[in-house]
């Protein structure tokens, strides 16, 4: 699993969810999660908090991710790539640490990715888990 | 508070162990004492209920002295206040479970809180029935409810989860909850179950041959980091698959077998048979309903 560390900056809440935005280095990015500061205490701006998420729910982007849904996008650049039959992993040197991507194999060759290429990984907000 | 400061010389199966448990207990807290069979955790629960004595010590329950050895204060059972539900049911046979429940109520007590664990356990339709035509569910469901009658300020559950099957647990987790929280109980419980002790108790108390080893939150007890995800399951796992980079986990959850994908990370610390928990977000799940 890939985890960063960031500071809780905003929280909006609706019913039983609550959509927070974390401040990753100068990154911002947004969870969202079935609890509300009254059910998870730890939902406190300015708290530190672990951001995690799974490789395989990382996408990666060449070029303009302007108009991309997602709301997680960490620029970066490709350190290495292990490819396999179906799958490959490539690792991404980012400002806030390091990320790993589990993707096709397929999507690898169509996009021509390359150690040195820049990056974007991206990660849907609901795809976020937290933790202290 | 209870405060437990015992010493017993026991005879196990491994011969002769000495029970040496100092420890404190909060009011209004869920306890769980985990650890394998001949640990000492039935010996435990027997020494606070006062059904079995130690050779030294002390146990202090809310200020009140039940046991000391110094002082020679060794207060009997029945004024100790606990309410006991093992394992085996023992209800009475020739009693219907109203009876049964009439029975452990104490001289001048209003029969009002019969009534009321009745409704609260939903044990109304059963009531006129002998124990032998009650299935093993229902059975412990009475036998809380026993336990319950005195308003006991201590409710101790020795593994009275571990022979019925997991629907039916779980029900009954939901129900000693229940009362744990409406009678603002303090319940100590035996349990071998991870699933069970995460989602119930707020306290673990781990013993090997007769010490405590481990103690605290059960998550930190366990070493589990804390997601705040929703989708939480613990299993056991019963293969382990290495794919290139991957790792295709086969795990049992409870009567299920899911197969889960880990990354070399998490793969490589992982062997059959390991306990694990497993945390995914809420989002994802599609749902069907069965007919």
């Amino acid at each position: 699993m890939n985890t960063l560390k960031g500071t809780i900056n905003s929280l909006t809440i609706s019913g039983n969810l609550t959509l927070i935005g974390i401040k990753v280095g100068h990154i911002n990015m947004s969870a969202i999660v079935i609890d509300t500061p009254k059910t998870a205490p730890y939902l406190t701006v300015e708290n530190s908090i672990s951001v995690i998420f799974k490789e395989t729910e990382v996408i990666l982007a060449k070029g303009n991710t302007d108009l991309i849904s997602m709301r997680n996008k960490i620029k970066g650049v490709i350190e290495k790539i292990i490819s396999e039959e179906l799958l490959s992993k490539i690792i991404i040197k980012s400002s806030v640490g390091n990320i790993t991507s589990i993707i096709t194999t397929n999507a690898v060759k169509q996009l021509e990715l390359k150690i040195g290429d820049e990056v974007t990984a991206m990660i849907k907000t609901n795809e976020i888990m937290l933790s202290e | 508070m209870i405060k437990i400061n015992i010493q017993k010389k026991l005879t196990s199966a491994k011969g002769e162990m000495l029970l040496n448990i100092d420890t404190s207990i909060e009011k209004g807290s869920l306890v769980t004492l985990y650890g394998k069979s001949g640990a000492g955790k039935t010996t435990i629960l027997r020494t606070l209920g006062g059904l079995l004595k130690p050779d030294n010590g002390k146990i202090i329950v809310d200020n009140t002295t039940w046991y000391n050895s110094e002082q020679s204060i060794n207060l009997k059972p029945q004024k100790r206040n606990v309410g006991f539900v093992f394992q085996d049911y023992a209800l009475f046979p020739n009693m219907t479970v109203k009876e049964n429940l009439e029975f452990a109520l104490e001289k001048k007590q209003s029969p009002k809180i019969i009534t009321e664990l009745i409704e609260l356990i939903e044990l109304g339709e059963l009531q006129n029935r002998k124990p032998e035509t009650l299935s093993g569910g229902q059975k412990q469901r009475v036998a809380l409810a026993r336990a319950l009658v005195k308003k006991p300020t201590i409710l101790m559950l020795d593994e009275p989860l571990s022979a019925l099957d997991y629907e039916i647990r779980f029900k009954l987790q939901q129900h000693i909850l229940q009362v744990h929280n409406e009678y603002n109980l303090t319940t100590i419980l035996i349990s071998h179950d991870i699933s069970e002790i995460l989602r119930m108790s707020n306290q673990l108390i781990e013993l090997d041959e007769g010490k405590i080893i481990r103690e605290g939150k059960p998550s930190e007890v366990f070493n589990i980091k804390e997601y705040n995800a929703k989708f939480q399951f613990t299993g056991t796992i019963i293969n382990i698959e290495k794919q290139g980079f991957i790792y295709i986990l086969m795990v049992r959850i409870g009567k299920d077998i899911v197969k889960i994908v880990a990354d070399e990370t998490e793969g490589k610390q992982l062997l059959i048979g390991d306990n694990i928990l497993i945390s995914a977000k809420a989002f994802n799940p599609i749902i069907n309903k069965i007919n």
